[in-house]
């Protein structure tokens, strides 16, 4: 999945807290450059962000006759217009997406959230964060003081590939340290606290 | 919203009252009144503006003490850490291992499960006594050393200590963050601790470590954004001194 990058323009100020707002209710991972001047250089701006979204006042575009369609990695760009009842049609059929500012919060969400989601660029939500089978193993080799090597030997697989499983078991469980692995591994069952104390007397 | 000297020293703590173990720190007890922050700064005989960063790096941890940096001594700087090191191996640390401790006694068939969480912790703060310790022998001293050689008021021992070749650069490069840790003892309690009895026993102790936590990583920050830069500079002008001669 591609990552989310939002290029916002525009001079009002409340405008643009507000538009960052809703994006941090969203509660998606996205990054973002802001822009207020009228006299920008928007071509500068799409070189250096490369981004998939572009959020702008209206009026703030008008000096542009044609809007690029893609963007330096050959991805599309869509434009999402702020609109209110003054903006002339002409100007809103511009922009592939309207967001009526008027609107009361639950609507702007939801009006965001769908328009961002059918651009492609929303990362859907967190996967599930059961280990699999060959996670559950490697967490037991880590959890009894194994190193990536000796894991790797064991399991005939390459210490690249033990580094992978290590990273995601990290990600799903939100445990960074070996300690911390040891004590989960112990709590759900998977090692006993008598193996461990094998391991410890050993190493003495 | 930022910490300012005419806010009044009542209102600091209705807006943010985990500040008060900080302000403990500098001697300050409860009982303000109406004084403001300059004001009780001024009763207690404080640097305000020193005051005002440390308060405020606390309260918004996106804030960056840029400003004004040299204007604190590297003494005051450091008793201010000590101060805090202190407060967590004689209050918070006791607290959060009696906590367990009992947890343990009480619920005798948990026992096993509650033994693993001790001496995760128990490991846990041996990392932490290390990671002080070598502070305050060899960095602490170092830059109390360097500021009493560049103010002309040397002690015995800072000749010896300034002739070892030590540089800030090294703290700077591996000054760990003793948090990690503590961040995955939260996060077994509270995703993974199959029990649900005594809840509210360990909700005391999950807030006694994200206590804890926002704490050191407080403290770490001073110590990356203040001190280092503090120490920097004075490296400088001591090469400088020892050019000219
Ligand atoms: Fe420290
Ligand atoms: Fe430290």
């Amino acid at each position: 999945m591609k990552q989310l990058r939002i290029l916002l323009i525009s001079d009002s100020f409340i405008l643009r807290e507000g538009v960052k707002t809703l994006l941090s209710l969203l509660e998606r991972p996205y990054k973002m450059e802001e822009c207020e001047s009228p006299t920008f250089n928007f071509n500068r701006l799409l070189t250096k962000l490369k981004p998939n979204v572009v959020i702008a006042k209206p009026d703030m575009l008008l000096p542009y006759t044609v809007l690029p369609r893609k963007n330096d990695e050959n991805g599309q760009i869509y434009y999402v217009g702020l609109t209110d009842d003054h903006t002339p049609t002409k100007l809103k059929s511009r922009y592939d997406f309207l967001l009526p500012i008027g609107e009361d919060k639950t609507t702007l969400l939801q009006l965001l959230e769908s328009m961002l989601s059918s651009t492609g660029y929303l990362n859907e939500k967190p996967e599930s964060n059961t280990l699999s089978e060959r996670e559950l193993t490697i967490l037991k080799y880590i959890a009894l003081g194994n190193t990536n090597n000796e894991i790797a030997e064991r399991l005939f697989i390459s210490t690249h590939t033990v580094m992978t499983h290590r990273k995601n078991i990290t990600r799903k469980l939100g445990i960074k340290t070996v300690s911390g692995l040891t004590v989960y591994a112990i709590l759900n069952k998977l090692i006993k606290v008598e193996e461990l104390q094998v391991i410890k007397q050993e190493n003495k | 919203m930022h910490i300012h000297k005419d806010l009044k020293m009542a209102d600091v703590i209705h807006l943010n009252h985990h500040l008060l173990p900080v302000i403990n720190r500098f001697g300050i007890q409860l009982g303000f009144g109406d004084n403001s922050v300059e004001e009780v700064c001024q009763n207690y005989g404080l640097n305000l503006d020193f005051f005002l960063e440390i308060l405020n790096t606390f309260h918004d941890p996106t804030y960056f003490p840029l400003a004004n940096l040299q204007k604190f001594s590297a003494k005051m700087l450091i008793d201010y850490l000590q101060k805090t090191h202190q407060y967590y191996l004689e209050e918070k640390i006791p607290e959060i291992e009696n906590r367990i401790q009992h947890l343990i006694e009480d619920v005798a068939f948990e026992a096993q499960h509650l033994q693993v969480l001790m001496d995760f912790f128990i490991n846990y703060k041996n990392e932490l006594i290390s990671h002080i310790n070598s502070e305050e022998e060899r960095v602490y001293p170092y830059a109390l050393a360097l500021e009493r050689k560049l103010s002309g008021k040397v002690h015995i021992d800072d000749e010896l200590i300034l002739s070892r070749n030590y540089s800030i650069r090294l703290y700077e490069e591996d000054h760990d963050d003793v948090e990690s840790k503590l961040f995955d003892l939260k996060n077994i309690i509270i995703k993974y601790f199959p029990s649900p009895i005594e809840s509210s026993r360990f909700n005391s102790i999950l807030h006694e470590l994200f206590e804890l936590e926002n704490d050191l990583n407080n403290h770490g920050h001073i110590e990356d954004l203040i001190l280092v830069p503090i120490v920097e500079k004075m490296e400088k002008e001591l090469a400088e001194l020892s050019d000219k001669v």
